[in-house]
């Protein structure tokens, strides 16, 4: 028996608590990972069985400028990140502050966190309408500036959906960024304000650099979910076409709206091979930390 | 300017960024209750009336709302109650037991976290078809009944306990499972906890895997019929208001019930993996 361990148990136990799990993530994750990488050598489509046909799908997804498209605007989408962060801080040095109702004003702002994506949307949908939508309504306040076409004008509709994406998270990453204030000694930051730092100042030269780490980490989090983003274009901006959309969208409608399944597998391959590159930083991120 | 009067000043600051804050976090929300409640004659957008509860009843009613919600509860429940289930037991020997092959599945259930479901939908649609998933409510549950995330963050909480408790119930002649339910999991709620919110919102929430595995309109959950009605109902969108207004209020009074576990401290953990 290896030392640090409880104690001498019949082999099969480990395995007995481990089945289920192995089971569903075996069969459908693992099972799915592999039949993608698979399936995207294939012909293959909702009307016919998978036949090998190398490297094609690959091929045409190159030439595919619809493709091109979806990649770079989930691109575009990872500016969201920034504003994320932004918002999330923002809101962790307002709740963090706050003498008196702070539980309840963290409360309020986690709201959206549990609100359904597609709820989010919907709402949003009817915010941003183009006629009369309440955002373009205090827009048009400010004198000269015009409606905005926000759930029909590329890239304002891909921005629309950015909205709702940062409106449904940054309440989780102020908890997060609420842990890692935590972490940050007070006595710190008042022996900060003894030496005459003012509130800005204490922020920029004792908060800002010990919250570093975890800018960092929600910086690659939220990247990865952005690369991922479906249900806020889905819904906000139906119909949209989907050369202005992002990847996931695009896939989408390659394998349920045309039933080319093979091709769908061939840019999910690529789609995986973006978010590996944030993933791997993740994972060194997050081992590297709390061990 | 003095100390004292600026110090006010940041507190004014303060106050004045938590209400703009919190316009943002519910005015989104509320608006779509104010569309919900108008009727076709008022102008959305706007605060006027007439007023009229006809949306909620024709999203009840005619949108066949009534099905997809009691669809949703039952995804719902059984989607936490297996995620917490099933993390909880993976994560057991994961944390204390030591055995051959240990740091393989480990490494195995690591990698899991990297494949996101987005790419692999179109394989996991055909492998929960070719097993008679297609259309059932079993097929919206089955395959997202457990989490990577979820079994770290079960480990993590194990691994904080002390073993002084286990060892007792050991010599007092417990079996591994005794333990596991009576030692292990109440040391670990607030972890199980938070791990059931993720799950419940997770599951209420879900689009792609309901919208992709669900094709009749009776085993619907609430965000499918919901964007369905979307199409349905395109020039009187104020049903769809209704049915999304519907669909947040048992997930906001879960989490009110929810919220005293809800501490950033958790968070904290959550993401590290």
């Amino acid at each position: 028996m290896k030392q640090g361990t409880l104690r001498a148990h019949r082999t099969i136990t480990p395995w007995l608590f481990l089945a289920p799990a192995i089971v569903v993530l075996g069969v459908f994750f693992v099972g799915s990972a592999a039949q993608v990488v698979v399936f995207s050598f294939t012909r293959y489509s909702a009307f016919s069985e998978p036949e090998f046909v190398g490297l094609q799908n690959y091929r045409a997804l190159l030439s595919d400028r619809v493709f091109f498209s979806a990649i770079a605007n989930s691109f575009f989408y990872l500016l969201v990140t920034p504003a994320l962060i932004v918002l999330a801080l923002g809101s962790a040095l307002v709740v963090d502050s706050t003498v008196r109702g702070g539980k309840l004003l963290r409360l309020l702002l986690f709201l959206p966190v549990v609100t359904p994506t597609i709820v989010a949307a919907v709402a949003w949908r009817l915010v941003l309408s183009e006629d009369n939508g309440l955002l373009n309504q205090i827009i048009t306040l400010v004198p000269g500036a015009g409606p905005v076409r926000w759930l029909t004008e590329h890239p304002f509709t891909l921005m629309s959906a950015m909205m709702v994406t940062a409106w449904k998270g940054f309440g989780f990453y102020m908890m997060i960024f609420l842990a890692g204030l935590m972490q940050v000694p007070a006595s710190t930051r008042e022996a900060a304000a003894i030496d005459g730092a003012g509130p800005v100042g204490t922020f920029l030269h004792v908060t800002l650099p010990s919250l570093r780490p975890t800018i960092v980490l929600i910086a690659v989090i939220s990247s990865i979910s952005a690369l991922k983003v479906f249900d806020e274009l889905f819904v906000t901006v139906r119909g949209v076409p989907t050369d202005q959309q992002t990847a996931v969208p695009y896939i989408y409608d390659l394998a349920f709206e045309r039933g080319a399944f093979g091709a769908a597998c061939a840019a999910g391959v690529v789609l995986f091979a973006v978010i590996l590159v944030f993933s791997l930083i993740n994972l060194r991120l997050t081992s590297g930390r709390g061990e | 300017m003095s100390t004292g009067a600026r110090h006010a000043g940041w507190i004014l600051a303060g106050y004045a960024a938590a209400a703009c804050l919190v316009a943002l976090a519910i005015v989104p929300a509320l608006w779509l209750v104010v569309g919900a409640f108008q009727s076709p004659q008022a102008r959305l957008n706007t605060l006027s009336g007439p007023w009229t509860t006809d949306n909620f009843r024709d999203a009840w009613e005619t949108g066949g709302l009534s099905i997809a919600a009691f669809n949703s509860v039952l995804v719902t429940l059984a989607r936490a109650g297996l995620n917490v289930a099933l993390a909880a037991l993976a994560a057991y020997p994961l944390a204390r037991f030591s055995f051959r092959g240990r740091q393989t599945v480990f490494v195995l259930v690591l990698a899991t976290t990297m494949i996101p479901e987005q790419v692999i939908v179109v394989p996991m649609f055909k492998i929960a078809a070719g097993l008679g998933l297609y259309d059932s409510l079993a097929g919206a549950v089955i395959p997202f009944s457990v989490s990577a995330f979820g079994i770290f963050l079960c480990r993590q909480a194990f691994l904080a306990i002390p073993r002084d408790l286990e060892e007792a119930a050991w010599i007092d002649g417990a079996s591994s499972l005794r333990i596991w339910w009576s030692v292990m999991l109440p040391l670990a709620a607030p972890s199980l906890a938070l791990l059931a919110l993720f799950s419940v919102i997770g599951a209420w929430s879900d689009l792609l895997w309901p919208l992709v595995i669900l094709q009749s309109e009776e085993r619907f959950t609430l965000p499918v019929a919901i964007n369905r009605m979307l199409g349905v109902f395109a020039t009187n969108p104020r049903v769809a208001y209704a049915a999304s207004v519907l669909a947040i209020v048992p997930i906001v009074v879960f989490f009110i019930a929810i919220q005293r576990w809800l501490k950033p401290e958790l968070f904290g953990g959550s993401v590290k993996g």
